[in-house]
Parts: structure tokens; C-alpha cells; sequence
């Protein structure tokens, strides 16, 4: 069954790069794939059984014996959630993009497949040069969406993003040799622990560019405003959570001892990046440059989660990455709209869009209040699991969380009211209407989820570990 | 064993050696280089075959055989090369013929 | 008991979806027939509760009930549960009862306003906020009311969304509440290492076992939580912009309900304070400043929303002062009679700035007890219930609290009675200062310019549901009549009661009771005499010292400081770490990694001379240094 989850997509991209379609049978063959994806995603959510320890939905083939590397996909409870965000938001991405209407839209619904295949398999693969295989994977569609499709300065934004990701990819392609070879395996499952510091960094590079973590985040600004708003909504909500689940299932539960020694740099780091990403967010200039440092706060805090390096701290973290790629998704997709009828995302040149949209004014308020984490909401039922994780760890870090939910604050209603509030902007004209059903059905849906998640955040932290007991699941090589 | 010391023709190859590599390092004019390379080569040569009378087996010769295949081609495209040179007037000066630099 | 309390919960959220998903179907008049319908409800259901609980014997008044868990992690585990008790009882009544007064009088105020339903559907998520903090049964429960009450608030600040005023105090009142957000939230980790739960039960049950500094760190959380809602100092700068929101937003939220909830927070978490006293010492102390100083910066307003707002601070003020020397049911008396009162006079203002299209300014009003004289009537009521004239419903409730910080004795006992009894004069003051201006002498030429009369006074739905408030305000003190007839007092006492000895003697004596009341009515009815002379003839500004004026209309400065001390850094830090962190991070690490490539090619290509010779001279000290090593490892 997982199999299934991970090749539909990209036998779908082959059909649709081979296959002379037409635009409309091409974006909905896309389309189609994409929320199949869905259906088989919720058919493994019900089969699940989230109290057994131990990987479910396993099909394993033995690649090439004498090193033990073999095609081996299965899924834990928590990359279950992952793989469900995934899926629900590479749905609404194509859905946009169909919307939308993209130039050469078989190779652009096509990379979109590749992108969500290689994705999903990163998310359940467990053989590590499989991750490695499908984790730069996801890079090559990412390139050609990026550097195609893309804004004015896509070139720049395109070669940062390369660079950066592929100079980390390398320093992880060591280790995983490295470590495999100590091991005698390259199966997650079937190899042990090791201390062996440089090889745990190595991996925690390759992913802290990935997240990204300050300050390996340079690609961050110019990527996330460059690309298409549905592209830049993948890569914040769904690929930088590849950089969580790498994290939680290669660097912290291989490398238990080297995690412990390296704590208190790593939440250095990511405390430096919630707090630095929440200020650049507070003053960014568009639309694109605030959900982008919100993102890299963001991903700043779920790092704090994970390093925090106890119940709490996973849970929430887990549940955060869930919340927040939704989140993000959506706040990129609702920039879209606005860019698409304002013509430009300069918060200046914005404003007054609430009179007369009231659609448009609920669904950002909605996501917007969200995205700060208002009590109540999902994100702040994450924020406060991480807190609380991390509070026990050290008194300091609980405290610059709580200077980072000000600055939230701050920031989310900064960009409401620069877009919906006060007079029209100078790029803003009477006759921009009003968000129309089809872009409705790719936001509701997103914005739905975060409800529904926001009444019920238990369905993801009390499932996403067996016996909720996360710390003894993660440290302990998850037997 | 009849003859002078294996140690005599070492000192005969050697000298022919250094000659050649001197010749190589301070000469300017290319066709004297390849002179001297011959002589370096020679003197290796002695060397092999002495080598091979003292050990009493004849792969030093069959290898001192093969160098002198090897040394012959070399100086065949090596006087090719200075003989297509002076043809087009170009100064035989290993100082001034530096077209291929980093 | 308990039943009944989930449907009152529930009923105005379900109202505010219903407005919010049938949007434009619906009439205007409807969206505001069904946000009222939905308080109404629920106040009916608060009713039963308190009635079914009436039913029950005194110590058995107490119920939770949990939906589902919310949240978990490892041990941690937080349900969305309600408890139902005495205290929550009376904070649900006076909630969606003054709240179904105040959403039936919107009806006829926001007539006129094209985007009512949004403001409908506000006022129910409103309702339904404050409930949800009012009938939490856990902290976490406590903070999701705390926090969607704060957004709320900002939502219907700034309703009016087209006036960057509005939009801004919208803003600064729920960035104000979420610095108080993150004080609790510190708060509830620490509990949460020290007790492993979440729930009221738990902690409370364990609040004897916490040390000194723990119970000081949590309780000093939580009052900076109260602080910031209550807009006491040092967090109080947000509450006079908000009267940038309609004014039925300001009755509801920013006198009866939301800027309350400190004070209930206070009485709830009652076993936290008493754990640590010198927090308790704190909350009184604040409470009597900020009644001090929201008192003396009344005097110099001349919005007319604005005094009332700042004379809500002053009460709130009061009511600090009750829950710090731990005479809670005073301190929850005085909330319930200043909800009506405080409403009271809101709405009537609401009365006059809408019969004068929309002007708030006193200097241009007077006149008006001729030309709106049930309007008057009403407001008079109110003013002389604010300032504690017997036998209205601020006497009773205002001097309790007094008398009772004479009978805590001790050096802060005598500060906060005498700060209480200058607050008195000052509330006296200021008070009738505004009635005499607005409703004293001639009518002004902009108000007969202004002045609309035909329909009467106002719409039914506003004259009536003031009406009700003003019967409130003269009645409502008689719940509890100090020293001689205290059912309030002992319908909340199982939730109250006092364990520590040093809080013993809250009581006041029949005596204290006496000498408390006669002062401040004393004191009250000073305050009227100064405002008569100095406003009563129709003078509007009275000679002060300059300096002395100018600090009070910039309210002491805070303002200019806050801005100074962390709007200002921050953004400056912001902008410095794009230009110095930012900029150089992102340009030069690719232009780093492209240049530092090309140099270190240019750096190796130094090695091809072009030369031959100098290629012949490498090969050959090569060579030379590989026969040095083989000849010396050998």
C-alpha cells in the first residue's frame, strides 16, 4: 500500500509527460492523481493501528545484498501524519496551478508529480540511500519549477537554492556511506545507534540547510519569493518538513549520544532563527518576505521541539510541522490570489482589500489568527507542547519562545491589516474581485483541515508515537 | 664474474644521468633538451643492464630493450616537432615558448 | 447543573457561525435578531444552571465535565473541560445577561451600518470567548477563552476598519493582551514541571506544596496576564484607544466582561496568590494606583467615551485592590454592580453620540437634559450609582471594598483605604464634571445643528434595554447589604473561603462598615460640589498648571515610553539585523562561494608558468624527494 502511495505520482508524471494531452485533460489526469493520492492516504489512516510499535504498510525488496541496501517504504505514526499533510497540500498546489493556468502545462504537472512522489518517498523510506536517493529527488523538479516559472529574479533564487541544498546533500552523502558501511546496512530499521559525532553532523548540515535553520537559510527569502505562489507553498509546507522527519529519524534516533552533547548549540541555533525570523517577518517589505521569515521562525521553533529532546517536546513538534505546513500552504496560496489581483505583494502598495471581499477577508483573518497561534488554535497547541518540552530542558529557551509569540502577533497583523485594512493601495483597484469558487476549493478545504485540527489536536499528538510515549519511542532506535 | 664492479658502471650511468638531467634544466635550446633527455635516458639504461649482469637475469635487458623503444618514438615526435617549429620561424628558445600558461 | 452550562457555552458560538456561513442570505435586521437570540439563550441556560445549583446544598455546588482531551503528550494530558460553580455561575450570568442587553441595543445603534452582520457575528464569537474563560476547568482551557476574547476584542476594535486610528488600537490592545498571553504562558510551564497537570483540581490541590519562589514566579505570571486584560499599569495604554470600536463594544467589552476577566482570574486562582503573598501585597498596590491615576487623567478628557473608559480603569482599579487582601466576594460584587452602571452609561452615551450623528467630543455638547431628558434620567442614575450614593447599587459594592481594606489593617491596609476614599472624591469629580457638560447649560450651536429628535430619543431597542440596565443599577445592591444581609457573598464563600490566617480578617466590623460609608459618600458627594462649581455654569475648562495638564493629557507618558522601549527597538533591530545580517548573508554567501571558487582556480593556475623548464625542475626535485623517502624508510 505504500508503494502504492509512492509510485502513483510518478507513474502519473510519466503518462503525462509521454501522452499528447490536451491542457484541460492534463491538468485534471494531475489533478486526479493527486487527490487518489488522498484517498489512499486516508484508506492507510483507517488501517492504521497506532498503539503497535514498529514500522506498518512495509513492502521491502533487497536492492543489492552483499551491502544490505534494499527498496524498503513503510510508515510510523507520526510520518503517517507527514505524509497526509503532504498530500493534502501538493492537492491544493495543483489545484492552483491548474487554476491558475501554467505555460507547458504537461511538464509542469509533471515535475509537480515527480515533486509529490519523491516527496512521499522520503517520508516513508527507510533504507537510508533510498532517503538519499528520493531526498535529492525532490530537488530537481524543484529546480525547474523554480527557475521556469518563476518570478523576475527566479535565476538567482533558483542557483542559491541549488547550491545551498546540494553543498549540504554532499556532506550527508558522506555520512550515510559512512554510516552504512560501520553499520553493515543502510536499512533504518535493521541498524543500530552510533556516537560517531562528525557523521551526526554531517546529517544535521544536510538538513539544518534543508529546514533551513539559521544561518544556512540564505536561499530562504529569494526562493520562497520567487517561485510560483503554489510552488513556494510546497517547498515551505511540505519539503522543509523532509529536514524534520530527517532529523527525528536519522540524526536524533541513530546518533542518541551526539544528540545529547550537541543540544544546547542546536537550540542556540534554532531560538537564534525564531527570534531573527520573527523580527526580519515584523519588517519585511511584501507579502512574500513575511510568510517567508514566519516560515524560518517557524521552523526555527520545531527544531526547539526536537531537541528539546523529550515528550512534549516531539509531540509537538510533529504536530507543529503538520499545523504548519497547512498553514503555510495556505497563507502562499492566499498571497497568490492577492498578487494576482493587486498585480505586485509590496505591503505599500496594498490595503483596503477587506471592503467589499468578504471571502477574501475571512479566509486570511481565519488564517492569519492561526498562523499567530491564538490560543485555541492548532499552531498554538503546538507552539505550547514545544514550550513546554523544551521548558523542562532550561527556563531560558521557554523564554524567548514566549518574546517569539509577541513578535508573531506583531508581525501576522502587520500583514492583515497592510492588505485588508485602511484605505485601497495604489495597486489596488475597485474591480479586483472577490475569491471565486475554484480558488474557494483549494483554499476551504486547507483552511478546514486547520479547524478541525484546531478542535482536535489530540488526533495528531496522542497518535503520532506509540503508546504516547515519544522520548522512549525516539531514543531507543524506534524498537 | 669478469670484469669491473657493478659499482663502476652505476657511477658511469649516474654521471651520464646527472649530465642529461643538467643538460635538460639549463640548456635553452629545445634540440640540446632532447640531447640531454637521450643521455638521461642511456644512463638508465646502463644502469638496467648492469644491474642485470650482477643479478644474473636478463630482465633488465628486456627492459632496457623496451626503454630504448620508448626513448627512439619520443625523439621521433620530439625532432618533428622542433623540425615544424624552425620551419615557421619561431625562436628555438624554451624560455620563450610559453603560449600554454595557467 | 452541568448540562445546561454547555449549551450556554455553546449557543452564541453557534450564532456566530450561523451569521458567519449564511453571510449576505440573511437580512441585516435578522443577523442581529439571531446574535441577540444566541445570548439570550444563553443567559437562559446560565438561569437553570444557577437555579439547578440553587437546588443543591452549598458544599456540593461544584461539577467539571470533559469533552475529549485536547492535547497530550507523554503524562501531560489537557481535556477541553468546563467547570461549573458559584463563581463561574455569577460571571456567566452577568456576561450573557448584560451581554443580551447590550446585543439587543446594537440593533437599533448599528442600524445604519452596512457591514452589521460582521459585527453580529463578533459579538457572539465575543459572548462565546468569555464564556469559555469564565467556565474553564483547566489553565489551558482558561488561556483559549483568554486569548480568542483578546481576538475578539481586536476584531470589534477595529470593526470601523477603514480608520487607521481603529486599525491601530485594534492592534496595540491585542499585542498589549499578548504580551500578558506570554506571561501565563511561563506560568503554566512551571506548573506544569511542578505539579504535572493542568487542571484546576490538581493544582489547586497542590498549591500548598509549591515553594516560595515557584508559587511567586507563577503567581507574578498570572497577574501580568490579569494585568494586561484588566488594562491596570503598567499594561493598561490600550483601553482608552479602544473606544476607536463602536459603543456598544465598548459597554460590553471594555467596561462589563473582557477587561473583568483579571479580576475573576484572581479570585479563580485564589489558592496560587495565597501561596505567595507578596504578589497578592502587588495586585492590591497596582489596583490602587492605577485607580489613582485613571482618576486624575478622567479630570483632563474631553471624549466623552474616553472619561468613561478611564473611569472603568479607575473601578477595575478597586476591584484589584477587593482581590489583593483576598475580600474576593467584595471584589466580585463591585464587578457585577459595575457591570451595570459601567454599561448603563456607556450605552446612554451610545444614546447621545448617535442622536448627535456621531460626535464625542464634550466641548461640543451641553444643554442636552432638555433636549434628551430620559437619556438624562438614565445617565444621572448611572453617574450618581458610579459614585457611590446610597441607595444605589455602587454604594453598597464600592464602600464594601473600602471598608474591607480598612478592616485588613496594617501599613497597606491604611494606603489602599485611603487611596480608596481619594478615588472617591476623584470618581465624584469627574463623573458629574461629565454630566454637567454635556447635559448642564445651553445647548451648543453644533448641537442644534446636529440634534435629531424626530423618532424620539432613540430606537425602542436602545431606550428599552438601557432602560433595563438603569433599573439594574439602582437595585442591584441589594444583594448584599454590608453587616446586615450577605447572600451573595454566601453563595460564592465554598469557593472563596479564606485558608491562610494573616487573611482572617476581611470582615469589617459593623463600625468600619459605618465611618467607610459615611466618608465616601462624604467624600462622593465633595466631589459633585467641586464639579458643580468649577463646570456648573457652563464653564468647559478649568486654569491648571501647565506641566501639570500637559502629563495628564499625555496620560503620564506612557504611551512614549512604551514606544521607546520596545516598538522602537524592535523595529530598529529588525531593520538593522536586514541590512547587516540579512544583505551580507544572502549576496555574499552565493557571490562568496562563486568568487572564492575563481580565486582559488587563479590561485592554483599560478603553478602553469608556461614554462618548461620550470615543469622539468618539478619533476625532477620530485623525484629527488621520492628517493629521500624511499632511502629513509628504508
Amino acid at each position: 500500500m505504500t508503494t502504492a502511495i509512492v509510485i502513483l505520482p510518478f507513474a502519473g508524471a510519466l503518462v503525462v509527460w509521454t501522452a499528447p494531452l490536451s491542457r484541460f485533460w492534463t491538468g485534471s489526469l494531475a489533478l486526479l492523481v493527486a487527490l487518489v493520492e488522498v484517498g489512499l492516504w486516508i484508506n492507510v489512516l483507517v488501517g492504521f493501528d497506532f498503539d503497535e510499535h514498529g514500522l506498518q504498510f512495509d513492502q521491502r525488496v533487497t536492492w543489492f545484498s552483499d551491502l544490505d541496501v534494499s527498496y524498503h517504504v513503510g510508515l510510523y505514526g507520526f510520518s503517517l501524519w507527514l505524509v497526509g499533510m503532504s498530500v493534502v497540500v501538493m492537492a491544493a498546489a495543483i489545484a492552483y496551478g491548474y487554476w491558475v493556468g501554467r505555460e507547458r502545462p504537461r511538464v509542469y504537472f509533471g515535475l509537480m508529480l515527480f515533486l509529490l512522489g519523491a516527496v512521499v518517498a522520503v517520508f516513508s523510506s527507510q533504507d537510508l540511500l533510498l532517503f538519499y536517493a528520493a531526498f535529492e529527488a525532490m530537488l530537481i523538479p524543484l529546480y525547474v519549477l523554480v527557475g521556469v516559472w518563476g518570478g523576475p529574479g527566479r535565476l538567482g533564487a533558483t542557483v542559491k537554492l541549488v547550491i545551498y541544498t546540494i553543498a549540504g546533500s554532499l556532506l550527508m552523502l558522506v555520512a550515510v556511506i559512512v554510516f552504512g558501511l560501520s553499520q553493515g546496512t543502510f536499512s533504518l530499521v535493521d541498524s543500530g545507534t552510533s556516537d560517531n559525532t562528525w557523521v551526526f553532523l554531517g546529517f544535521v548540515v544536510a538538513f539544518a540547510v534543508k529546514a533551513p535553520l539559521f544561518p544556512f537559510h540564505a536561499w530562504l527569502p529569494d526562493a520562497y519569493r520567487e517561485s510560483p505562489p503554489e510552488v513556494a507553498a510546497v517547498l515551505s509546507g511540505v519539503v522543509s518538513k523532509a529536514a524534520v522527519f530527517g532529523l527525528l529519524r536519522i540524526a536524533i534516533a541513530k546518533f542518541p549520544e551526539p544528540a545529547e552533547d550537541f543540544r544546547v548549540p542546536i537550540l542556540v541555533l534554532a531560538s537564534a532563527g525564531l527570534v531573527y525570523g520573527s523580527l526580519l517577518a515584523f519588517r519585511a517589505v511584501d507579502l512574500r518576505g513575511v510568510i517567508a521569515y514566519s516560515s524560518l521562525a517557524q521552523m526555527g521553533l520545531i527544531t526547539l521541539g526536537l531537541f528539546a529532546l523529550n515528550d512534549a517536546g516531539f509531540n509537538g513538534a510533529i504536530l507543529q510541522s503538520v499545523v504548519h505546513g497547512l498553514v503555510s500552504g495556505t497563507l502562499f496560496l492566499l498571497a497568490g490570489t492577492v498578487e494576482r489581483r493587486a498585480t505586485t505583494g509590496e505591503l505599500l502598495r496594498l490595503g483596503g482589500m477587506a471592503r467589499g471581499r468578504p471571502l477574501l477577508a475571512t479566509l486570511l483573518m481565519t488564517t492569519g489568527v492561526i498562523a499567530l497561534a491564538v490560543p485555541g488554535s492548532a499552531a498554538f497547541a503546538g507552539e505550547f507542547l514545544i514550550l513546554a518540552g523544551v521548558f523542562r530542558q532550561g527556563w531560558a529557551w521557554a523564554v524567548v519562545g514566549a518574546i517569539a509569540i509577541v513578535l508573531a502577533a506583531m508581525y501576522t497583523l502587520r500583514l492583515i491589516s497592510a492588505v485588508l485594512h485602511t484605505r485601497p493601495g495604489s495597486s489596488v483597484s475597485d474591480e479586483a474581485l472577490d475569491l471565486r469558487p475554484a480558488e474557494l476549493g483549494v483554499l476551504v478545504p486547507l483552511v478546514a483541515c486547520l479547524l478541525a485540527l484546531s478542535v482536535w489536536p489530540a488526533a495528531i499528538s496522542d497518535t503520532a508515537f506509540p503508546d504516547n510515549e515519544p522520548r522512549e519511542t525516539v531514543m531507543e532506535n524506534f524498537r | 664474474m669478469r670484469g669491473p664492479d657493478v659499482t663502476w658502471y652505476l657511477a658511469v650511468a649516474g654521471v651520464l644521468f646527472a649530465t642529461g638531467s643538467l643538460g635538460v634544466l639549463l640548456r635553452r635550446s629545445p634540440l640540446i633538451v632532447l640531447l640531454s633527455l637521450e643521455i638521461m635516458l642511456n644512463g638508465a639504461n646502463l644502469a638496467l643492464i648492469a644491474f642485470a649482469r650482477q643479478q644474473g637475469d636478463a630482465e633488465g635487458q628486456i627492459f632496457a630493450l623496451a626503454v630504448m623503444a620508448v626513448a627512439a618514438s619520443e625523439v621521433v615526435v620530439g625532432l618533428g616537432l622542433i623540425v615544424a617549429l624552425a620551419r615557421r620561424n619561431v625562436a628555438l628558445d624554451v624560455d620563450k615558448l610559453t603560449t600554454l600558461r595557467g | 447543573m452541568v448540562a445546561p452550562a454547555w449549551i450556554c457555552l455553546l449557543a452564541p458560538l453557534a450564532g456566530a457561525l450561523a451569521i458567519t456561513l449564511l453571510g449576505r442570505r440573511i437580512s441585516r435586521r435578522l443577523a442581529g435578531l439571531l446574535s441577540t437570540g444566541s445570548v439570550a439563550v444563553a443567559f437562559a441556560a446560565a438561569l437553570l444552571s444557577f437555579l439547578a445549583a440553587l437546588g443543591r446544598d452549598p458544599d456540593d455546588r461544584e461539577a467539571t465535565s470533559t469533552a475529549w482531551t485536547w492535547l497530550s503528550a507523554g503524562d501531560l494530558e489537557i481535556g477541553l473541560s468546563i467547570l461549573v460553580d458559584p463563581l463561574s455561575l455569577v460571571m456567566m450570568l452577568v456576561v450573557t445577561g448584560v451581554g443580551a442587553l447590550i446585543v439587543a441595543y446594537s440593533i437599533g445603534y448599528m442600524h445604519d451600518d452596512p457591514e452589521e452582520r460582521r459585527f453580529f457575528a463578533y459579538m457572539a464569537l465575543f459572548v462565546f470567548s468569555m464564556l469559555t474563560l469564565v467556565l474553564a476547568g483547566n489553565f489551558l482551557i482558561l488561556l483559549v477563552g483568554w486569548g480568542l476574547v483578546g481576538l475578539a476584542s481586536y476584531l470589534l476594535i477595529g470593526f470601523h476598519h477603514e480608520r487607521t486610528s481603529a486599525v491601530a488600537a485594534a492592534k496595540k490592545a491585542f499585542i498589549m493582551n499578548a504580551v500578558g498571553d506570554a506571561a501565563f504562558v511561563l506560568a503554566f510551564f512551571l506548573l506544569i514541571v511542578e505539579t504535572g497537570t493542568l487542571d484546576y483540581a490538581g493544582v489547586f490541590g497542590r498549591a500548598d506544596e509549591l515553594s516560595g519562589t515557584v508559587a511567586t514566579l507563577v503567581a507574578l505570571g498570572l497577574l501580568g496576564g490579569a494585568v494586561a486584560k484588566s488594562a491596570q499599569i503598567p499594561l493598561h495604554t490600550w483601553l482608552p484607544d479602544a473606544m476607536e470600536g463602536p459603543t456598544p463594544v465598548s459597554a460590553l467589552i471594555h467596561a462589563a466582561t473582557m477587561v473583568t476577566a483579571g479580576v475573576y482570574l484572581v479570585a479563580r486562582m485564589h489558592p496560587l496568590f495565597e501561596a505567595a503573598p507578596s504578589v497578592q501585597d502587588l495586585t492590591a498596590i497596582l489596583g490602587a494606583v492605577t485607580l489613582l491615576f485613571a482618576g486624575l487623567v478622567a479630570l483632563v478628557q474631553t471624549d466623552i467615551k474616553r472619561v468613561i473608559a478611564y473611569s472603568t480603569m479607575s473601578q477595575i482599579g478597586y476591584m484589584f485592590v477587593a482581590v489583593g487582601i483576598g475580600a474576593y466576594g467584595n471584589g466580585m460584587f463591585h464587578l457585577m454592580t459595575h457591570a451595570f452602571f459601567k454599561a448603563l452609561l456607556f450605552l446612554a452615551a451610545g444614546i447621545v453620540i448617535h442622536a448627535l450623528l456621531g460626535e464625542q467630543d464634550m466641548r461640543q455638547m451641553g444643554g442636552l437634559r432638555r433636549l434628551l431628558p430620559r437619556t438624562w434620567v438614565f445617565m444621572l442614575v448611572g453617574a450618581l450609582a458610579l459614585a457611590g450614593m446610597p441607595p444605589l447599587s455602587g454604594f453598597f459594592s464600592k464602600d464594601a471594598i473600602i471598608a474591607s481594606s480598612l478592616a485588613a489593617g496594617g501599613g497597606l491596609g491604611y494606603f489602599l483605604f485611603a487611596a480608596g476614599l481619594a478615588g472617591a472624591l476623584l470618581t465624584g469629580i469627574y463623573t458629574f464634571r461629565l454630566i454637567f457638560i454635556v447635559f448642564g447649560g445651553e445647548p451648543s450651536p453644533s448641537v442644534r445643528e446636529r440634534l435629531h429628535t424626530e423618532h424620539g430619543e432613540g430606537p425602542v431597542s436602545m431606550t428599552a434595554t438601557v432602560a433595563v440596565l438603569g433599573v439594574l443599577a439602582v437595585v442591584g445592591g441589594a444583594v448584599q447589604i454590608a453587616g446586615i444581609w450577605h447572600p451573595f457573598a454566601d453563595f460564592l464563600d465554598p469557593i472563596v473561603a479564606l485558608e491562610r490566617e494573616h487573611l482572617a480578617l476581611v470582615e469589617p466590623s459593623v463600625t468600619e462598615d459605618w465611618v467607610t460609608s459615611a466618608l465616601a459618600v462624604g467624600l462622593g458627594l465633595a466631589g459633585i460640589g467641586i464639579a458643580w462649581r468649577l463646570y456648573g455654569a457652563g464653564r468647559r475648562e478649568v486654569a491648571a498648571p501647565r506641566a501639570v495638564r500637559h502629563a495628564l493629557e499625555h496620560k503620564l507618558y506612557f504611551d512614549e515610553l512604551y514606544n521607546g522601549l520596545f516598538y522602537w527597538p524592535a523595529s530598529g533591530i529588525a531593520r538593522a539585523f536586514r541590512s547587516l545580517v540579512e544583505g551580507p548573508l544572502i549576496g555574499g554567501s552565493v557571490t562568496g562561494v562563486s568568487s572564492g571558487a575563481r580565486g582559488l582556480g587563479r590561485g592554483v593556475g599560478h603553478a602553469q608558468t608556461g614554462y618548461l623548464r620550470t615543469y622539468a625542475l618539478a619533476i625532477a626535485a620530485g623525484v629527488a624527494v621520492l628517493a629521500l623517502v624511499f632511502v629513509s624508510v628504508r
